[in-house]
């Protein structure tokens, strides 16, 4: 008396057929499941493969050269231009740096950006040392940790003399750790 | 023993929140009859809906609704972002199949009688959903803020607009202000993605709740003794026929995103732009029908046919009084809905034979295809903050254009038309334009409109003479392709008809007329441009502006480059 659709005969074969169609079932689902799946997982993982904010990589001029004197660091800010998702900014600031110029007469520029935890250091014109507001960490004119707790040195950049101008590629690092390692 | 495991923390979370009672309860549902590939529709609705919703989130994460941020966020998406064209193209082509799905929907219910008592309700909750999808696609539409969402949204806000008593402040509430702006995104942004989901989410779990209190609506001519016999459970049997078809319309999607690399953006947004509005393809029966009523008498296109439409459609399990739901016994019923069916394709239809024969529109469309491929491809190199149109800011000639806009354009043209007081210098360094101004100085296209006085005199010649003298002054300008043969026949003819008595070839020395060495090069269009009163060049007759000190010498550059490179 089984139909071929028959739901009320509890014979083996209805019974096995059912249990291959729950299978069957099951894997279609797992299947369809995955395929909208995994193509939107790649979507939303796309800022884990690509930066999506940049540039600024270039040298970029922060101040004249002669405006840089022996024993007073300059604080300069280093504008250039950003992208940012679909965004171009073509100035914009980046963030700032101290310039310093030697004994020798060599600039250099450190990052106003704490290696501790990301506060903006400040230049002590009376101690003649750098000093991080928020948790007293001290730098010498080299960059040096003189006290406090920073983790490392403040972090340099290149800094390069072009005719007139001072040029700094600016990058900003991990803060927190002993190792200077730059984002993004 | 994990299994062991597996199944004790199993048993532990059954006896906390009892979850295989509810499980057990949605899938063992008995469908009277068996199960059928006609009952997949309402299953393949809610798989559609889960799939907006998902892909949904996920743009949402990488959109920015703004109208400055709006259209360059998307492009980004389109363009950018990893497989950002795909899950773009899977909720666009998602929306339209769940439009499709809901036809089909309906028209199942509709031919099954299954909107009858005791089911009236549940009709009523579907016709509602229903509305809400296309209040889905109507808010999804702008959200790009390119040229097609923004002006078929306007008609549609425009519409309610023109609706009586309420319509202009729903317009406004809804458009979040007066016109469109931030607000109208913003506003179309939470309806679209937060009270519209809210709302079909719920009447969904209603729509659900009330099929399951009443059950599936088996076929009309079985016996209910066969309906029993030939019951089977939902699960497996059913939900396998709905896992297929799910399985079969994503596919479908997938595949018509892949073949089109995902969907359409067109240009951004311009309200200063004219643009052919064409709404959604599902919404072009409504778009085909405003058109035959005008005046006084549009609200009968705009809220009279739709609002009976609709309003029959709620109201049809009332209306249908037949004995039986056998189809045969409903013919009054299935030939309405038919005819009315009937008439939304033949309006679609004719809406889009219109177009196809409007040279017009077809004309339009390639141009926007242009614009939008141009935009697409400007934004990879980021938009501005005003973002936008001002993505157009990025081609290089973007700038020239509007300093010529601003400083040429109200003497010269570039239109082979003629300035209104210089010469047009559309093609300025061909054979043709140096050939006719040969012919007639003063023309229409040369220094005509500049009226000059004392002028040059046409040039008179035999066709020979001209073709040499032209090619002597298409060899100023530094092309490749010149006849060296005819340039020494232009020599000697440039002083046997006596063109040397104002005109000098080298370049260097003053005279009456200007100095025709290297005319037409980029040093000499910029010599013009900086000072065409110089001794060389036009001297005391010359009326152009200095431009020199008032455009930057890269400015000036760019202009010269642009005059040459101005070609039909």
């Amino acid at each position: 008396m089984l139909q071929p659709h028959s739901g009320s005969g509890s014979g083996a074969v209805v019974a096995e057929r059912r249990g291959f169609l729950k299978k069957v079932t099951a894997a279609l689902t797992a299947i369809i499941g995955a395929a909208a799946a995994i193509p939107g997982l790649g979507f939303l993982a796309h800022p884990l493969r690509k930066a999506t904010v940049w540039g600024g990589e270039e040298p970029l001029r922060v101040a004249a050269a002669r405006d840089v004197k022996p024993g007073e660091p300059l604080r300069v800010d280093v504008v250039g231009q950003r992208r940012d998702g679909w965004l171009r900014l073509d100035r914009v600031n980046l963030g700032a740096c101290w310039l310093v110029r030697s004994p020798e007469g060599e600039v250099r520029a450190f990052s106003t950006v704490c290696p501790h935890l990301g506060c903006g250091i400040d230049w002590d014109g009376d101690e003649k040392k750098f000093v991080c507001p928020c948790h007293g960490s001290d730098f010498d004119t080299s960059g040096r940790v003189l006290a406090g707790p920073s983790p490392r040195a403040m972090d340099e950049l290149d800094a390069v003399i072009a005719g007139n101008d001072v040029k700094v590629r600016y990058r900003r690092f991990r803060v927190a750790t002993s190792k200077k390692e730059p984002i993004g | 023993m994990k299994g062991g495991a597996l199944a004790r923390i199993s048993d532990w979370l059954d006896s906390r929140i009892g979850h295989r009672a509810i499980i057990r309860a949605m899938l063992d549902e008995p469908v009277p009859g068996g199960a059928r590939w006609w009952y997949v529709f309402g299953s393949v609705l809610a798989f559609l809906l889960m799939l907006q919703a998902a892909t949904g989130i996920l743009l949402a994460a990488f959109y920015a609704p703004s109208s400055t941020t709006a259209w360059a966020s998307v492009a980004f998406i389109q363009d950018q972002v990893t497989l950002g064209w795909f899950v773009r193209g899977l909720h666009s082509f998602g929306a339209s199949a769940m439009v499709i799905l809901s036809c089909l929907h309906l028209g199942q219910t509709l031919i099954f009688g299954a909107y009858r008592a005791p089911r009236e309700m549940n009709w009523i909750v579907g016709v509602a959903m229903l509305g809400l999808v296309l209040a889905f696609a109507l808010t999804g539409y702008l959200l790009p803020w390119d040229q097609k969402g923004y002006w078929a949204t306007q008609v549609a806000t425009s519409i309610m607009g023109t609706l009586p008593v309420l319509g202009p402040a729903v317009q406004r509430l809804l458009q979040g202000g007066a016109s469109y702006g931030n607000y109208t995104l913003t506003h179309f942004f939470a309806l679209h993605t937060y009270i519209l989901p809210a709302v079909i989410f719920g009447l969904l779990a209603l729509h659900v709740y009330l099929f399951r209190r009443h059950g599936v609506t088996p076929k009309w001519n079985v016996p209910p003794d066969e309906l029993t016999r030939k019951t089977q459970p939902f699960w497996p049997d059913q939900l396998f026929r709905d896992v297929v078809a799910c399985g079969v319309t994503f596919l479908v999607i997938a595949l018509l995103t892949i073949r089109s690399h995902g969907v359409e953006l067109d240009a951004p947004a311009d309200p200063a732009s004219s643009y052919l509005a064409r709404p959604e393809w599902y919404f072009l029966p409504l778009f085909e029908l405003l058109k035959y009523f005008e005046g006084p008498l549009e609200i009968v296109g705009t809220l009279v046919i739709p609002g009976l439409a609709g309003g029959a459609l709620v109201a049809l399990p009332f209306l249908d009084r037949s004995p039986s739901r056998d189809p045969r016994r409903r013919m009054v019923v299935l030939g309405g809905a038919g005819a009315g069916f009937a008439g939304l394709m033949a309006l679609g239809l004719m809406a889009v034979r219109h177009d196809r024969n409007d040279p017009g529109f077809a004309k339009q469309q390639v141009i926007a295809h242009e614009k939008a491929a141009l935009a697409r491809r400007l934004a990879g190199k980021g938009v501005a903050p005003e973002g936008g149109v001002a993505v157009y800011q990025n081609d290089p000639l973007y700038q020239v254009r509007s300093i010529w806009d601003d400083k040429c354009a109200g003497c010269h043209a570039l239109s082979g038309q003629g300035g209104d007081e210089g010469p047009d210098l559309r093609d300025y360094n061909s054979r043709a334009w140096i050939l006719g101004f040969l012919k007639n100085p003063d023309g229409p296209l040369y220094m005509g409109p500049a009226k000059l006085e004392k002028g040059m005199d046409p040039v008179e010649g035999t066709p020979e003479e001209l073709a040499a003298l032209t090619e002597l002054v298409y060899s100023q300008t530094g092309a490749a392709d010149v006849n060296a043969a005819l340039v020494e026949r232009g020599k000697a003819l440039f002083s046997e008809k006596d063109c040397d008595s104002c005109h000098e070839l080298d370049g260097t020395t003053d005279g009456p007329a200007p100095n025709l060495g290297g005319r037409g090069t980029l040093a000499y269009v910029k010599s013009i441009i900086e000072d065409a009163g110089a001794p060389r060049l036009y001297g005391k007759k010359n009326k152009m502006p200095k431009f020199a000190g008032k455009l930057t010498p890269e400015q000036i550059e760019a202009m010269a480059a642009f005059v040459i490179a101005q070609k039909p």
